[in-house]
């Protein structure tokens, strides 16, 4: 699918947003689910790069990407103008459950890049039936991204920073420690973001009666199911699955995070 | 304007056309039907397949290189019974051949599964994969020992009467040497060649990225190494290849029928593009004209000229 490149602004320092259009009409979209991009047209780098549907027009005629530039691949992306074409294939993945229905509650953790998922969920035409609490976290107010986006599709919308530029002073999980410490209950919490973030909600939630969704970001070669590549360990089996069919969306109690 | 002929008869496998998805990057074959008709390209092969499952190595098992990649899959598979109750019956209406690569721990699991793949009416042919470390001699490949090849290749022989071929590893000195055992022990055709054994380092970590500190090197990085052993294989023997090796274009191709291949596996670039296959199949012929050849079987070894 070819796409051309409608609008790339830099969102925090090393953070593209990236507008795009394919030529034909996306298919329906579950938040959650990601795309595979041909980075150019050359054989280095050779592989397609994973990235998260980062919002998209109810009408499938475009889509958001939010990129971290951490490498070869992401940088070339990054420097992509209005109007220059990329090579699409996707969308890929199962992407998030069902939230919860009305009476319940759905918390949403997001940290670096791992808002993508979220802003294509919190878009007034995807938006949960139900309450959300939305927990955003960052290095500095800087790194906040898509903060004005989340908050607007949250009933409450929350912020941690390391250095307490904006927000809670500390790391996004130590948010939800304490508004479970203050009784709140979620029905389920959808979390994308850095392992260590997901790890550690894994922790907090132990014991608890929620159920938690965490969307891996597993290197891909393919992103179809063909390579084996991106695969990760069952808790309960020994066996391991394709993040990318599969997932990358898991219930944190079936997989080793 | 005449049609060019792109139909091969490999080692008693009809081929539509010489374009065949490889080993390991095509699944059990129904995964690319999201992408195109499987009837359009010549066939496929399978993962490689044991007599039980295996889990697979831990991860990470895959790496970029420059234009390539490194693979440290561990040969995972679902195991046979698992391939003929809930994937070949699934491919009986695909008009297309289907190959099935195999491996074994131990010579005979070799033998076993060639027997019962032998019965199987919806395989057209075996592909023996002998890059599988042999438990009973410490875990050295079963492809890199001239004498365990032999016996593999004759015990399978043996045990079935589809066409056989059988996979190379380029990790030898000098891989003709492995082609003719493979010829005088019963084999119906070569597929040439698997991955090339390779490393990469984490600086930051000070450590090999692959959890099973090597893998197999594949993608266009491969394809001058696997032309050469081409190359030197049609010298050295009678049986039909398969060029394997960073096929990405209609014109590598053609480069690895000149060399000697009579068919082409395609890996990697199925990852990168799903779409190469019927792609590769529709320049082809356009390709070939334009060099004045009306068939695929008139070109197969072209390049020697003695
Ligand atoms: C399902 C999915 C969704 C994703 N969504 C997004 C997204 O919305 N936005 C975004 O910015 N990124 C996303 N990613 C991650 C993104 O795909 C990688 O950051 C990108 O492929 C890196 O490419 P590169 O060429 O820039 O880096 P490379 O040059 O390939 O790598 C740069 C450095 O990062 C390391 N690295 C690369 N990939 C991984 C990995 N998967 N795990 C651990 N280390 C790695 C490399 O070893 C190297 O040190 C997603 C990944 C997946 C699997
Ligand atoms: C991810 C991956 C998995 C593979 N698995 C197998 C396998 O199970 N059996 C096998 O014989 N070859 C396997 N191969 C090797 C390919 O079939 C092929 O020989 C090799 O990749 C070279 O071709 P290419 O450069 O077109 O990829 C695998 C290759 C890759 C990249
Ligand atoms: S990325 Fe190839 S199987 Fe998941």
């Amino acid at each position: 699918m070819n796409c051309k490149v409608l609008e790339n602004r830099t969102i925090a320092r090393g953070f593209n947003h990236l507008s795009l259009a394919p030529d034909k009409p996306l298919g329906p979209i579950i938040p959650g689910q990601f795309v595979m991009i041909r980075v150019r047209e050359s054989m280095d780098p050779l592989l397609r790069r994973p990235m998260s549907v980062a919002g998209f027009k109810p009408d499938g005629s475009s889509f958001g990407l939010v990129i971290q530039r951490i490498g070869r691949g992401t940088e070339i992306l990054a420097s992509l103008a209005a109007g220059d074409r990329v090579d699409v294939i996707g969308p890929f993945g199962a992407g998030f459950p069902e939230p919860p229905g009305a009476a319940g509650e759905l918390w949403i953790v997001a940290g670096g890049s791992g808002v993508a998922p979220f802003v294509g969920m919190l878009q007034p035409a995807t938006r949960p039936v139900c309450r959300t609490r939305v927990f955003l976290g960052a290095r500095n107010s800087g790194f906040l991204l898509c903060a004005d986006h989340l908050s607007d599709g949250a009933d409450v919308f929350l912020t941690a920073t390391e250095d307490g530029s904006a927000g809670v002073k500390g790391v996004v999980t130590d948010l939800v420690e304490r508004e479970l410490a203050n009784g709140y209950a979620p029905a389920m919490i959808f979390a994308c973001g850095p392992a260590p973030m997901m790890r550690a909600l894994e922790k907090s939630v132990s014991g608890r009666d929620v159920r938690l969704c965490v969307s891996l970001e597993n290197r891909m070669a393919c992103g179809f199911g063909a390579c084996l590549g991106c695969v990760t360990k069952l808790k309960t089996e020994q066996r391991y699955v394709a993040v990318c069919r599969k997932g990358p969306v898991f219930d944190a109690s079936t997989i080793q995070i | 304007m005449s049609e060019v002929d792109l139909r091969v008869n490999f080692a008693g496998i009809s081929l539509k056309n010489p374009i065949v998805g490889a080993s390991g990057t095509f699944g059990y074959g129904k995964l690319y039907e999201q992408f195109y008709d499987l009837s359009i390209i010549g066939g496929f092969v399978t993962k490689g397949l044991s007599l039980k499952p295996r889990p697979g190595n831990p991860i990470p098992r895959i790496c970029e290189t420059p234009a390539g990649m490194l693979n440290a899959i561990g040969l995972q598979n679902i195991g046979l019974e698992k391939f003929i109750n809930r994937k070949l019956a699934g491919l009986e209406s695909v008009d297309t051949a289907v190959i099935v690569n195999f491996f074994g721990e131990t010579v005979d699991e070799y033998v076993q599964m060639a027997v019962k793949l032998d019965k199987l009416d919806g395989v057209s042919g075996l592909e023996i994969n002998i890059s599988c470390p042999n438990v009973t001699k410490g875990g050295a490949s079963f492809g890199t020992d001239i004498d365990t090849t032999g016996e593999v290749v004759s015990l399978c022989r043996e045990a079935t009467s589809k066409p056989l071929i059988v996979k190379l590893s380029p990790n030898v000195t000098d891989i003709t040497r492995f082609a003719r055992v493979c010829q005088d022990n019963g084999a119906d055709g070569l597929s040439v060649i698997n991955t090339l054994t390779g490393t990469a380092i984490d600086i930051a970590a000070r450590k090999p990225v692959l959890a099973n500190i090597t893998g197999g090197l594949s993608g266009p990085a491969i394809k001058p190494v696997a032309l050469r052993m081409v190359y030197e294989c049609y010298r050295a023997v009678s049986i039909p290849i398969f060029g394997i090796g960073g096929i990405s274009f209609a014109r590598d191709v053609v480069e690895f029928i000149m060399a000697g291949a009579s068919a082409v596996q395609v890996g990697t670039m199925n990852f990168v593009n799903p779409h190469i296959l019927p792609e590769l199949v529709s320049d082809l012929p356009e390709l070939l004209a334009s060099l004045k050849v009306n068939s695929v079987k008139e070109i197969v070894g072209a390049a020697h000229h003695d």
